[in-house]
């Protein structure tokens, strides 16, 4: 799964610290999800999204070739 | 309340709480845990409580699930192992004849040993006795007798061995857990 948190978080001036606050995660996660290590629930991906006022298709793409079936990204 | 304070007023609480339970259990007052262990129990409800930062979510979740999952089939794999292991043991022992020894001081002063041999696989009692030595005055062996002697003393309080054997064996199992567990969790921690 492909993500542009680093992009909106830069756009908007945040620092991973104040985005885990904002949805409730601790720093780690949200460097994991930003590097693309842990896929977060559909929960957690609206929190982010609703955090920087976007759509979810906007912070999050799926991918077949990496998020496919034949892969293991849980 | 920070993390940091947080964690260390646990950390307090639970040593203070195991000094007073170790302590309580020591001197045999087993009123103390009752009213400590509950105490203990609302004071880290009360700090989680008034804690401010976020200490768990779901990759956390997620990498203590998988750390523990891990843990355990680990341990149902090795317990496995171990249960083959111990139960030839318990077979054999109840195939072989069993040896009991006592110490006593005569009235004379002397120390002398008494060793019983057993049927296998029936309670000590006299009417299995196969055979009773009496050994007197065991400070006064020579070398030979010395040495049938410590052969007959190990086989004979065998057992309380066998009773620090299953104390240090239950402590190595939870060391080996905790030690499988906190490796797991590293790696999932780093794989997520």
């Amino acid at each position: 799964m492909k993500n542009r948190i680093r992009v909106l978080r830069a756009e908007r001036d945040m620092t991973q610290e104040q985005l885990a606050d904002l949805v409730g995660v601790t720093r780690n996660t949200i460097i994991s999800t930003e590097k693309g290590k842990y896929c977060p629930s559909i929960k957690l991906g609206y929190r982010i999204a609703r955090v920087f006022g976007v759509c979810i298709d906007d912070v999050f793409t799926y991918e077949d070739e990496i998020d496919g079936p034949s892969k293991d990204n849980e | 309340m920070r993390r940091i304070t947080y964690l260390a007023c646990i950390l307090a609480v639970s040593a203070l709480v195991a000094i007073m339970i170790g302590s309580a259990m020591a001197t045999g007052n087993f009123f103390v845990p009752i009213i400590a262990i509950p105490l203990w129990v609302i004071v880290v409800f009360a700090c989680r409580r008034n804690l401010e930062t976020v200490t768990a979510d779901e990759r956390l979740s997620k990498v203590r699930s998988q750390a523990a999952l891990r843990t355990f089939e680990l341990m149902v794999i090795a317990g496995a192992i171990a249960a083959v292991v111990l139960s030839s043991f318990v077979f054999s022992e109840s195939l072989s004849p069993k040896i009991e020894g006592n110490v006593y001081t005569d009235t004379n002063g002397t120390v002398s040993m008494v060793l019983n041999l057993y049927k296998p696989g029936s309670p000590e009692t006299p009417g299995n006795l196969i055979q009773s030595t009496t050994i007197r005055n065991i400070s006064a062996m020579d070398e030979t007798e010395a040495t049938a002697y410590c052969e007959f003393r190990q086989e004979a309080f065998g057992g309380n061995e066998q009773n620090g054997l299953i104390g240090v064996t239950i402590a190595g199992i939870v060391g080996v857990m905790l030690v499988a567990y906190g490796a797991f969790y590293l790696y999932y921690d780093k794989k997520y």
